[in-house]
């Protein structure tokens, strides 16, 4: 196998188990809930599209960095495959019904638990950060979300909406 | 190496349960309502289990190099079906997004308020120089690459950054997810509040709104819908803001509120 292609291999696999663990969560969810999203089978072919929507959006976003344009080349993969998924899903409808038989918080848990863990090695850095800028943290995180929340509802206040 | 990729596997396997059965807590300060999502239990546990004292035994193997770096490594890979998801949220309701398209682009100036409200603080506290770096964003990668590009990291600038960078990694979907829906509590509106949540950071981003679906489930489709659109808009003209708008605004700011110093 050439390097690309087993690079491939790698981000397929670990797609498949990024899918794989929100299956479990939604599982277990369900036991914690009977009431939330069922498992059925199109949860199945909703977890598969996504794999497949995500791996598209791996490809594109390595395409593009051939582009000559510094924001496309630059433009995050993340944005790449919500584009892609956006894209056919405004194509068919298929895709969303499948795609909306997923629980939305079941994906959320696996991609934090596994955020935790990737950060496990910062732990020591927080020593060499100032309790300044942690305070500055705050006000920083808050002042984005409130001012963009302010514009927002003005914005729609002035919309009629 | 395999079997330290078990160890890893069941571990996330456990953390995620542990989650999911802890489920979604909502206690109230006061009159307002904080809900924490199984994913702010799930951050919190895989981050208190890694502090070092605790890393002996069977800790020590799950968190081993091997495994904390492919956590690092992949974890854009892990993020990816979460992004392919929000595009069937948007699919359905663009042509309300597009309506209100200027809504959304106005917003994104929102976005300033790093600058708007974090400096002063930042000066107040008595901070200088790190100052530019902990306040022209989030704390991204776009504001690490800005100022590194510009002042190095090994500058107070560059410090800042950094600081701002680990703080905002490890704390900072527990901040959004808590602090989203005490702004519902002050009266903003979902959708507004929804659309302020693209900012700039996709797991802070699904963290605010994920908290805004767990208060208003009915209303799951729209929030998620408005924070994916605009969470995907600032991910194109976020550069464009922060370069052209964020950076001379706080130049300008900064000599203002540092004028009194001493040369």
């Amino acid at each position: 196998m050439s390097p690309t292609m087993r690079r491939y291999v790698r981000y397929a696999l670990v797609l498949l188990l990024s899918v794989a663990l929100i299956l479990f969560a939604q599982e277990i969810k369900l036991i914690k809930n009977p009431d939330s999203t069922p498992i059925t089978s199109m949860t199945f072919v909703g977890l598969g599209i996504l794999w497949l929507f995500s791996f598209i959006g791996v490809i594109i976003a390595d395409l593009m960095k051939l582009v000559p344009i510094k924001v496309i080349r630059d433009f995050p993969i993340l944005g790449w495959v919500s584009i892609t998924s956006l894209s056919l899903c405004l194509v068919s409808d298929f895709f969303v019904e499948a795609i909306q038989a997923v629980d939305f918080l079941a994906i959320t848990t696996p991609i934090l638990t596994v955020a935790g863990i990737s950060v496990a090695n910062r732990l020591v850095d927080l020593r060499k950060t100032s309790w300044k800028v942690a305070i500055v943290a705050v006000f920083v995180f808050a002042g984005t979300y409130v001012c963009s929340a302010l514009l927002a509802q003005l914005g729609l206040f002035l919309a009629g909406n | 190496m395999v079997k330290n990729f078990v160890y890893f596997l069941v571990f996330v396997l456990a953390v995620i349960a542990a989650a999911e059965l802890i489920g979604i807590q909502t206690f109230s300060i006061g009159s307002m309502n904080i809900s924490m999502l199984p994913l702010v239990f799930a951050i919190a546990i895989a981050m208190i289990l890694a502090l070092p004292f605790l890393r002996k035994g069977i800790l020590k193997k799950i968190y081993s190099k091997k495994n904390v770096d492919f956590a690092s490594k992949y974890l854009i890979f892990i993020m990816l079906p979460l992004m392919a998801r929000y595009g069937s949220d948007v699919a359905p309701q663009i042509r309300e997004i597009l309506q209100v398209g200027w809504v959304f682009i106005i917003q994104e100036i929102g976005n300033l308020g790093t600058v708007l409200i974090g400096l002063p603080i930042a000066i107040l506290i008595g901070l200088r120089r790190e100052a530019i770096g902990a306040t022209l964003g989030i704390g991204r990668e776009g504001e690490l690459a800005y100022i590194s590009e510009k002042y190095t990291l090994e500058s107070p600038e560059g410090r800042g950054v950094i600081s701002l960078y680990v703080i905002g990694t490890l704390f900072g979907t527990m901040f959004f997810s808590i602090f989203a829906p005490i702004l519902l509590d002050f009266g903003f509106r979902v959708e507004a509040l929804a659309m302020a949540s693209g900012v700039g950071s996709g797991s802070m981003m699904s963290a605010a709104s994920a908290t805004l679906v767990a208060r208003v489930p009915e209303m799951e489709s729209t929030i998620l819908a408005y924070a994916s659109a605009s969470q995907l808009l600032t991910s194109f003209i976020g550069t464009f803001t922060m370069v052209f708008l964020a950076a001379p605004l706080q130049q300008f700011m900064y000599k203002f509120l540092v004028r009194g110093d001493k040369k």
